[in-house]
């Protein structure tokens, strides 16, 4: 799991109808936005590194880490967007380039917006429909290899949009653009259309951006930034878009990003002020004395939350945790507080449940050691198949960090009776070796998930939805899979409102409870240090970090 | 006035392990234009008895005390640009080795002319036609080529007899040549060793030939001295010391001598190993090789005396005159019968 | 000469195919997927299948080895990065001027401090000053580049502030986003990577050195060039200084050559964008074209050094001259 880095991609299967539009663009119905930027001075350049990181990407159809989307936020215009405000208020969609949330018709397959005139791009040229409907065509084009926009499955959700990913068709024939009036067709009615609108893929793009396999490192962009120049590996530096005269904040003059710092150097760079921040967070050893220095979130160090929920995983498909008894046996056993401390100072909450704050049907319960390991208990629920059970062979990566989390993990299980096979496995090829079906691992200490929208759907039905299992590169790497939760999933995913907040809570709860088939351990925290003239931090847990364009430097 | 004398030179050396004595009580005298033939093993002392001489032992690490006099003049303790005068001018010195006594990345021009340069106040050019006369005085064909050649492009025998040139160039009243055949096969010694007494004769110079081969001494020295552990045991007219040699390590090492007529025997080897300088044998340092062994050999050093046949022959041994007499007469009998074989 | 060099350009281009082929083979035998590492994490198998496609990671390992012979030789190109689809080529053509700056910077530092510590320590053995230089050897070979790096950019950098903490500022002028560039700023962002260089090797030079002019002083012609009248300042100048640099050249060739194929923990620490950076980049993201290009260029400078060292040492050394 790469927290930070690699979004955990949505696995939204098209058609399953969820209420996410319902909840996030329903309180946000006013069509003006404004953001108080009273008593914050403009000016000046933000010096942000990004510590053992690059943007892979700055094409905003080829981006998809959450560094990348971060920084894409300040150069985005949207039909719809998140405000630059922080908590709860900051996940609510407001019509950001569009006048208003689009009409949809009777049969819910069409859904027209009204482009608001006078957007201009940074070269002075204007935001119109087919701006966004390029966008559209950028992250299906064959010339463009995208990954992306086939992992959503998007080719099935507006008409026209297979021929034109297999190339029979040179447009998208369901998306219309006549001025600054923008039409999807839809293949069926869809309740997540909207907010899947607002992924930083869908940002406006001049109707003639190129397709480019490679990714264009400058292009016009139309929100309060471009991008000035990219150069991979060294800087990356945004300006202020001369033409943007929407109400989203735009302090700094430029922002200039150094990739793959040093952790350690990083934070030494922002104690000296020469850089302003780390993308990328703190080391976390670091934590406690900034902490004890500087206070929490009083301007220099901020605690953030996100919506990871860290776990280990056991293998269900092999013995021994074929056996329920054992799989609750080893959440007895587990550490919890342990690995919270490795993390360093502020490094969450523990937890052993799936869902996290923010969630609906986020419900808090507790059912098994969260204090500490109860290793008598953890006998006494595991009993004799504890000491008949086959050696574990426990998988994790080479990092230090993990090496660490992996040892502690490795002596709560002997200290319960397990024997172990420890296998260490580099990152680069652990995901293979854990999401091929028919794995011979039996417990990793890596797992973890974040959201890519704030719905369970995303974490219960994504990771233990056992019929979704596939050959390769499955999430649920547990390989839970129980044919009466299955359908409760499915039934799950069918309501909405209260009753499926209610459904997911219970469903959260029946998963640990009666099943058990991971350890969730900790609800994570971004931690993020700052130079002394940083001002006006507005923190994002959507992104799980600053909006960089309200940063103030000057 | 001797053109060299030595007078009690001593000579130790700190090392890791303790004090090596490596030369004590060294004396003799070199008179202008004669030959001094220096004998003994390796590790006897004589090569270092010669580097004291010409100021080239490590003054960090060695201790040296005694006189060395040339033309009256104090050596030891003379200052460093003092000697730096000296050597290569009054004194040449040339070396056993010739495959590593010669710089292998400057040509021998160039370290000829060097050696001129040091001493002379001339052109680089005059130095270089002195460089090429010179070769052409020790017989290295085409001189005027070769003097642009790298010591690897010479044989050995080349090698020595630029060595030679190169000891010679600045007209030295004493050549010190420090086992100069050793590393050479037997026609190209010979050659040298024609060489160099033909240039003796030119140049009227002193020369002091170390080595361990009493054939070289026989064929060149006027006088010789025979070196043990660091000491003078023997020093006696050449000639002296073959008709009646008075020690019995001389004896040994007559007896080691290689005889053209008698092909395929066994040389006589003197039994056992070279005494450590670091930790010598109590008394007479010969005397655990030594068949005639005595009780006081063991415990006391026998001073140099002068022998029967005259003063200028001097030994360190306790037998008795007699004793030698007839020891020396059987070993003669011995390796005349030899020869006759 | 003419048949030296060809002798050596064949030899070159063995080298060159070994090292490429180890570095497929490494690449075929290893579990890591590229493409599944492209597509992202929660890619379908047919997702992967398009990208192995894009990427020809499809292929059988012996085509795609063909494929990037081909494209080397036939078009000058060493390919795209799986991960950010940039071209090898501009990427290394962008890291080496970096990883030269350190190196060569380091090695001019590291040699001016050796050459003459090695000497005075080989002149005076056992003297304070040798013993001192002695412990400094022993830091230094001990020590790990990362904790030299860190100390100094804390100790030097952030307490003292003397010099930046870490970043590389173009020599030249005139790139766009740079944020510091020009021949000073230049060297006042690499004096700490020069320092660390500057001990870590310096170390293994300074005893080197000394060994080889301990060595040199003790052999006959030295002894010869004394016995000539030479002063203690010409013996040491003409005769033992020329002949003890002659294995310094041959270890300084091996080591810059090595050097530019990656000083991986120094620009790491000091986040210089060279290709020692690079490489740790490409080994996390399993970027084969990367590693590739890098490990081809490596195998390029080392064949290229050793070339200068037999070169110069034919200058320096008429022994093994080429006539």
């Amino acid at each position: 799991m790469r927290r930070k880095h690699t979004l955990s991609l949505f696995m939204l299967v098209m058609g399953v109808a969820l209420l996410v539009a319902a909840t996030t663009v329903g309180a946000a119905s006013s069509a003006t936005h404004k953001v108080n930027t009273t008593g914050v001075n403009k000016g000046g350049t933000l010096k942000v590194n990004e510590n053992s990181a690059d943007f892979d990407f700055v094409d905003p159809q080829l981006a998809y880490r959450t560094d990348d989307w971060d920084m894409l936020f300040s150069t985005a215009m949207q039909l719809v967007s998140f405000p630059e405000k922080s908590g709860p208020a900051g996940s609510q969609l407001y019509p950001q380039a569009a006048t208003a949330f689009p009409t949809v018709s009777a049969d819910g397959k069409t859904y027209t917006f009204h482009i608001r005139p006078g957007l201009k791009f940074s070269d002075g040229s204007p935001v119109t429909a087919a701006s966004f409907q390029r966008s559209w065509e950028r992250i299906l084009s064959p010339k463009m290899g995208s990954p992306l926009g086939v992992n959503l499955d998007l080719q099935n959700v507006v008409v026209g949009a297979d021929a034109f990913l297999n190339g029979k068709a040179s447009t998208i024939s369901g998306i219309s653009a006549k001025g600054l009036t923008l039409t999807f067709h839809l293949t069926k009615p869809n309740a997540t259309f909207v907010s899947i609108l607002s992924m930083q893929w869908f940002t406006a793009v001049k109707s003639n951006m190129p397709y480019s396999s490679t990714g264009l490192n400058v292009y016009p962009a139309a929100g309060p930034y471009y991008i000035a120049s990219r150069d991979p590996g060294r800087s990356t530096v945004l300006k202020r878009n001369p033409y943007y005269n929407g109400n989203r904040p735009a302090n700094p003059d430029q922002i200039v990003f150094t990739p793959n710092v040093d952790p350690d150097q990083s934070l030494l760079q922002v104690k000296a002020g020469q850089s302003d921040f780390d993308l990328g967070g703190i080391p976390p050893t670091a934590a406690s004395n900034l902490a004890t220095t500087y206070g929490i979130n009083k301007g220099r160090f901020f605690v953030g939350p996100t919506s990871c929920v860290l776990y280990m995983a056991m293998n269900n498909a092999r013995p021994p945790f074929d056996n329920v008894a054992l799989r609750k046996a080893v959440n007895w056993a587990i550490d919890r507080p342990a690995q919270v401390r490795l993390l360093g100072a502020y490094a969450g909450k523990r937890t052993d449940q799936i869902l996290v704050p923010g969630i609906p049907g986020y419900k808090p319960f507790n059912v098994y050691a969260i204090k500490g390991a109860d290793v008598t208990k953890a006998k006494a629920v595991g009993g004799s198949a504890i000491a008949s059970a086959p050696t574990l062979n426990v998988v994790h990566t080479t990092s230090s960090y993990s090496t660490q989390r992996a040892q502690v993990a490795e002596y709560n299980l002997k200290q319960v009776g397990f024997k172990i096979n420890d296998v260490p496995t580099p990152a680069t090829n652990y995901y293979q070796v854990i999401q091929t079906k028919g794995t011979t691992y039996n417990f990793v200490t890596n797992g973890g998930w974040c959201a890519d929208y704030f719905d369970p759907f995303d974490y219960l039905n994504v990771l233990f939805d056992g019929s979704k299992i596939q050959a390769a590169n499955n999430n649920n790497y547990s390989y839970f899979d129980n044919a009466s939760f299955n359908s409760s999933l499915n039934a799950a995913s069918a309501l909405s409102g209260a009753a499926r907040a209610s459904a997911y809570a219970k469903l959260d709860q029946e998963l640990m409870v009666k099943y058990a088939p991971v350890v969730p351990y900790l609800i994570s925290t971004n931690r993020y240090f700052v130079s002394a003239r940083v001002k006006n931090w507005i923190y994002s847990s959507y992104f799980g970090a600053p909006y960089l364009n309200a940063l103030a430097v000057g | 006035m001797p053109a060299l004398e030595v007078k009690d030179l001593n000579t130790s050396f700190r090392t890791d392990d303790g004090i090596v004595q490596a030369v004590s009580g060294v004396s003799f005298s070199l008179d202008e234009g004669h030959t001094l033939g220096v004998v003994g093993e390796s590790g006897s002392g004589k090569s270092v008895t010669f580097l004291t001489v010409m100021g080239l032992v490590d003054p960090r690490q060695a201790q040296v005390s005694g006189s060395v006099q040339l033309h009256g003049e104090q050596m030891l303790g003379a200052s460093r640009a003092r000697l730096q005068q000296i050597r290569g001018a009054t004194i040449g010195m040339i070396f056993q080795d010739p495959m590593t006594s010669l710089n292998p990345v400057k040509t021998i021009g160039w370290q000829l002319e060097e050696a001129v340069l040091i001493h002379q106040d001339v052109t680089r050019k005059d130095a270089r036609r002195q460089a090429i006369e010179i070769l052409k005085e020790v017989e290295i064909p085409r001189a005027d080529q070769r003097v642009d050649d790298y010591p690897h492009q010479f044989s050995g025998g080349m090698r020595q007899r630029v060595m030679i040139a190169m000891a010679l160039i600045n007209g030295p009243e004493i050549l010190i040549a420090d086992e100069p055949t050793t590393a050479l096969d037997v026609t190209t010694q010979a050659q040298i060793l024609r060489l160099m007494k033909r240039l003796q004769d030119q140049h009227k110079m002193a020369i002091v030939m170390i080595t361990h081969d009493l054939g070289v001494v026989a064929e060149l020295a006027d006088d010789v001295l025979v070196m043990y552990g660091g000491k003078v045991v023997e020093e006696a007219k050449v000639d002296d010391l073959f008709a009646k040699p008075e020690m019995p390590y001389t004896w040994g090492l007559l007896g080691s001598l290689p005889r053209l007529n008698s092909a395929g025997e066994r040389l006589d080897q003197i039994p056992g190993q070279p005494p450590s300088l670091l930790n010598p044998p109590s008394g007479c340092a010969f005397h655990p090789r030594c068949e005639y062994v005595m009780s006081r050999c063991r415990t006391e050093m026998p001073d140099l005396r002068s022998s029967a046949q005259g003063a200028d022959h001097r030994f360190r041994c306790f037998l008795e005159d007699e004793e030698r007499t007839r020891i020396w007469q059987g070993k003669r009998a011995a390796l005349v019968s030899e020869d006759a074989a | 000469m003419t048949h030296f060099l060809i002798r050596r350009i064949f030899w070159a281009i063995f080298l060159f195919f070994v090292a490429t082929i180890i570095t497929y083979l490494i690449f075929w035998v290893i579990p890591a997927n590229p493409a599944a590492l492209a597509a992202g994490k929660s890619a379908t198998p047919a997702d992967i299948a398009r990208v192995s496609h894009f990427l020809h990671l499809d292929e059988p390992i012996w085509k795609q080895y063909l494929r990037f012979v081909w494209n080397l030789l036939g078009h000058g190109s060493l390919g795209r990065s799986y991960v950010n689809r940039q071209t090898i080529d501009s990427s290394i053509a962008k890291d080496a001027p970096v990883t030269a700056s350190l190196v060569f910077g380091g090695a001019v530092c590291w040699l001016s401090l050796s050459i003459p510590v090695g000497i005075l320590s080989a002149l005076r053995p056992r003297s304070i000053m040798d013993r001192i230089s002695m412990i400094f050897v022993l830091i230094g070979i001990s020590a790990h580049p990362v904790w030299i790096g860190l100390i100094l950019s804390y100790v030097v950098g952030y307490r003292l502030g003397l010099t930046p903490i870490a970043g590389y500022c173009n020599f030249f002028t005139g790139t766009a986003g740079a944020q510091c560039e020009g021949p000073v700023q230049w060297a006042y962002h690499l004096i700490l990577p020069w320092i660390t260089f500057m001990i870590l090797f310096a170390a293994l030079y300074v005893r080197l050195i000394r060994a080889n002019v301990m060595e040199t002083m003790s052999e006959d012609y030295v002894r010869t060039a004394r016995a000539k009248g030479a002063s203690e300042r010409r013996v040491m100048i003409q005769h033992v200084l020329r002949n003890s640099m002659l294995p310094v050249v041959t270890i300084l060739g091996m080591d810059l050559g090595l050097a530019l194929g990656g000083a991986i923990f120094t620009e790491s620490i000091f986040n210089l964008p060279g290709l020692g950076h690079e490489l740790i980049n490409a080994y996390n993201t399993a970027d084969l074209p990367m590693i590739t290009g890098i490990v081809v260029f490596a195998t390029v400078a080392v064949i290229v050094f050793n070339f200068i060292v037999d070169v110069t040492y034919g200058f320096l050394d008429p022994r093994i001259r080429p006539s």
